[in-house]
């Protein structure tokens, strides 16, 4: 009788009706919150920026895209931008091959060194090049000084330049993860077979690496284009759209002009995604399986061999100087043209200011990112309702996109009722929360791709409700995603940029923008000194990182057998 | 049946050392490979048969040694400059490639005319049985289909020596017994002379004409499958081809004119029809006692040579085999009885007769 009763009570539910609707809803309502959030701060904006374009005094008008379309300066700002794209694409392709091929084949010595110095750009911020460029060949240039040189680095070559050495990173890590899963074996049977290492590469290892390869150089492109630091400290004269549209809003107060060249600059990135998702559409070379084995060095001949080592040197070489000197130059005024030896820059109080204030921007934007992004997560790995390729797709483009579009999008959407966020931290945090959503959900999609479904419905299963499996199962478990997702947001938000430039009010700095106006104005020791602070702070962040997960086996985790 | 071997060296390892840093995982590797035959490294993960094979290869560099290829020393070739061809355990076949185009890219690459190259790849096709797949994609065609196809692309060019990295070992169970037979059979066929590398080590006495058994980087032993199983140098090899029941004891007379050895053991006396010559009377000896070579009877109390009793702990029946668990003393003995026509007597016994066998092989103990 009393089992009876007991299992009449399971089945009617807890008896509070309010609960009973949230256990069988939770997931949905979740989504639902989600989808309003991703929809006000992130689509909205862009919207914003859309109608914006195509909007006058006088109601809906093109006259603006006809302006952009049929002016030189545009055309060739446009016309700019695509070449430096194209450019940095192939050059970054090359030099990352180089260094990909050389860390998975060449000898061992030499792989873990040009490993560590082909990632290390990515500790610091971007723009850090163009600093560099500044101190070596700008008009006060140690270089330019030594020789007495009368050249102009402002222009086209110096942001060709400044942006291949920082996207070098992204092009190496994606490379050398191509080759890493190429069966080393297949190589090795070509070789076998009887062919030289420029006929495997030929014949085996390029065709073989095409996917990855046009991956890479899409999202290079992509990146490149939007990227908006080095190009609005070195560009000079020469316009680009991602710096013209920050001038057009800051200098003219002429939004309608900079939301076009923002719709200009989105529209590469829209056609590249789905060209990128149609060419990619199920051509993946997947090989039979057997362990995978780390290759071993070839003997690699000299036609090959030595272009490889003349490109890793001096990509890597010219990383090396750029570090160095930005930290010399941290401790002069001027490095080069003053020869005293100081701390002051380090000291500079509205530097410091700048990065206490940007500690807070990404402390908050981190904390805010990283429970939405597992919670994004949980909706777009367990979740079963309409709109959830739409969730997932909007949570991940947010990277994507150019930073100097949301930057517009935020001004034009958040400055007015209902919503006014203009000239606090809050608007910066948003921003860089949903700019760097992408970074969290990952985190989150992964962790949860580890953990079988079974645990939850094991949680279920003896009796526990979806609140409950949810409070004592989930959570617990994705814990160190929400860390993960934590330490990339906050590093991520720290050192960019392009959006937070829109946003920053007169008496609220931060530190990029810090370094961004130092570097213009020529103060080039507080612009150094404060970079190699948030680089500290980035390498102190992935200490952390790599502390915890050590501490927890974050990375490893409950690894489930795959079925 | 090794006799049709031509008596030349195909392939001469002298010495060969490998290390990794401070590691060493080769420790001094000698061999000759006569032409036509098959050697198989056979050993537990890890006793460096891979390496090895490798080594031969070209794709692992030697620290010491010499290793000789129809009389050439080749230690300084790179593989595509080296006559040995290798068959990886994935087949690392060519995902954009069709099946012919994988077995004609040695042929390509070597220069082979347009013409040529499509009438040998024709026969090879026709040899792996697969002449109608020549269009096909790699990831279209069944395991055991691209385990021919790698083997058809690596004796393309007729290598002086074929190497075979676990061939099989990505195969069921039932496709890889048909696989191993027809290599078997192509391998005499075009008198190719092949090492075979495998951790199976049935597998590695069925196909081969000489087994090399390898443990932490040493060669143990090189024999024929028979000498091998039959009369194992140690405890070690005795264990890994096969289940072995160990009897200590020691030799306590030796009929110089017959042969006729008695062995006192904890568990009695055994006659032995003694093959060794490196054995005297007072030896301390393992009995190397297969279970198959056990005879296994009712206990009717009849004392007879040879013939201990035990108890019967396990008896589980198969079909073609039983295997038996007999506990005699302190000693738990294996034995499979073949052809079990009167299972159900031994279903319900406890008390049974054990029998060992007059040919046994004997490892002396070292004092």
């Amino acid at each position: 009788m009393a089992r009876a009763e007991y299992s009449l009570k399971l089945q009617a539910g807890s008896g509070s009706r309010i609960k009973d609707f949230l256990n069988a809803n939770l997931i949905n309502i979740l989504a639902a919150l989600l989808f309003l959030l991703l929809a006000f701060f992130l689509l909205y904006p862009i919207i914003a920026v859309l109608i914006k374009s195509i909007r006058g005094p006088s109601g809906f008008t093109l006259e603006y895209y006809r302006a952009f379309f049929t002016k030189n300066y545009y055309y060739r700002s446009l016309f700019n931008t695509l070449l430096l794209g194209t450019i940095n694409t192939v050059v970054c392709l090359v030099i990352g091959f180089c260094l990909a091929y050389m860390t998975t084949r060449g000898p061992y010595l030499l792989r873990k060194p040009l490993k560590v110095i082909s990632l290390v750009p990515l500790i610091a911020p971007p723009y850090l090049f163009a600093l560099s460029l500044i101190i070596l060949f700008g008009r006060n240039g140690l270089v330019t000084r030594m020789f007495d040189l009368h050249w102009q680095l402002y222009g086209f070559a110096g942001v060709v330049i400044s942006q291949t050495l920082a996207f070098i990173p992204l092009a190496y890590m994606m490379l050398e993860n191509t080759l890493m899963s190429l069966n080393p074996n297949l190589e090795e049977s070509a070789y076998d077979m009887g062919a030289s290492e420029a006929t495997i590469l030929r014949t085996i290892t390029i065709p073989l690496m095409a996917p990855g390869l046009l991956k890479a150089a899409l999202l290079i492109f992509v990146m490149t284009i939007a990227e908006f630091g080095n190009a609005a400290i070195l560009a000079g004269r020469t316009p680009f759209l991602a710096p013209d549209t920050y001038t057009m809003i800051t200098g003219e107060s002429d939004f309608n002009m900079g939301s076009v060249l923002s719709v200009v600059l989105i529209a590469p990135c829209i056609i590249i995604f789905f060209v990128h998702n149609y060419l990619l559409e199920g051509k993946k070379f997947t090989t039979i399986g057997g362990k995978p084995v780390a290759s071993e060095p070839r003997k690699i001949t000299p036609i090959i061999k030595i272009p490889l080592i003349i490109v890793t040197t001096m990509a890597t070489g010219a990383i090396f100087i750029c570090f160095a000197v930005v930290l010399a130059a941290s401790f002069y005024k001027i490095l080069g043209v003053t020869d005293k030896f100081i701390l002051a820059n380090y000291l500079d109080f509205t530097s410091n200011q700048a990065i206490a204030n940007s500690i807070r921007v990404s402390f908050v934007a981190a904390v805010i990112g990283a429970v939405i992004g597992v919670l994004l997560a949980y909706v777009i790995v367990r979740g079963k309702f309409f709109g959830r390729t739409f969730i997932e797709m909007a949570s991940l483009s947010g990277f994507a996109l150019p930073g100097t579009v949301l930057g517009i999008g935020y001004l034009l959407a958040f400055s007015a009722p209902p919503l006014k966020l203009t000239g606090g931290i809050m608007i910066l945090a948003l921003n860089c929360v949903f700019r760097f959503l992408a970074v969290g959900v990952e985190a989150g999609i992964s962790k949860l791709h580890q953990i079988h479904i079974e645990i939850e419905e094991a949680s279920a299963d003896l009796g526990a409700s979806f609140l409950t499996t949810f409070y004592k199962i989930v959570l617990p478990i994705m814990f160190p995603a929400f860390i993960a997702g934590f330490i990339y947001t906050f590093m991520t938000a720290i050192v960019s940029l392009s959006a937070v430039v829109f946003l920053v009010s007169p008496g609220f700095q931060l530190a990029a923008v810090k370094i961004f106006d130092a570097a213009v104005y020529g103060e080039i020791g507080i612009a150094s000194a404060t970079t190699i602070k948030l680089i500290l702070i980035v390498m102190l962040c992935m200490a952390v990182l790599n502390y915890i997960t050590k501490k927890t086996r974050l990375g490893s985790g409950l690894k489930q057998p795959v079925a | 049946m090794s006799g049709e071997a031509v008596e030349k060296p195909m392939l001469i390892l002298k010495d060969v050392h490998k290390f990794y840093g401070n590691n060493e995982v080769l420790k001094g590797i000698s061999l000759e490979v006569k032409e036509g035959e098959l050697v198989t490294f056979v050993g537990p993960s890890g006793c460096g048969k891979t390496t090895l094979l490798r080594l031969i290869g070209g794709f692992t560099e030697i620290s010491a040694g010499d290793i000789i290829l129809d009389g050439k020393r080749i230690n300084d070739l790179p593989p595509n400059l080296r006559d040995t061809r290798i068959c990886f355990q994935n087949y690392a076949l060519f995902p954009h490639m069709t099946v012919a185009e994988n077995v004609g890219y040695g042929l390509r690459i070597n220069g082979w005319s347009k013409e040529n190259i499509r009438a040998r790849v024709n026969d090879l096709l026709e040899m792996v049985e697969l002449q109608a797949f020549g269009d096909r994609m790699i990831d279209r065609l069944s395991g055991g289909q691209q385990q021919r196809v790698a083997f058809a692309r690596a004796i393309s060019l007729e290598p002086k020596v074929l190497l075979l990295d676990e061939p099989l070992s990505n195969l069921d169970a039932n496709l890889r017994l048909i696989m191993r037979e027809e290599i078997r059979k192509l391998q005499k066929r075009l008198h190719i002379t092949t090492v075979f590398v495998t951790h199976d080590q049935f597998e590695a006495m069925a196909i081969s004409d000489r087994l090399v058994v390898m443990r932490d980087g040493l060669i143990e032993q090189v024999g024929s499958p028979i000498e091998i199983y039959e009369r194992p140098a140690n405890r070690f090899i005795a264990a890994f081809v096969g289940y072995v029941n160990f009897i200590d004891g020691r030799i306590t007379s030796i009929d110089k004119a017959t042969r006729s050895t008695l062995v006192e053991t904890e568990h009695g006396r055994f006659e032995i029809a003694l093959e060794q010559d490196d054995i005297d009377q007072g030896d301390d000896v393992l009995m190397v006692v297969r279970p198959e070579s056990i005879t296994l009877s009712l206990d009717f109390g009849i004392k007879r040579p040879n013939v201990v009793c035990g108890t019967l702990k396990s008896y589980m029946y198969a079909g073609s085999l039983a295997k038996c668990t007999v506990v005699i003393g302190t000693m738990k003995m294996i034995v499979d009885q073949y052809n079990p026509s009167d299972a159900h007597h031994f279903k319900q016994a406890e008390k049974v007769e054990v029998e060992i066998p007059r040919r046994v092989h004997l490892l002396k103990k070292k004092r």
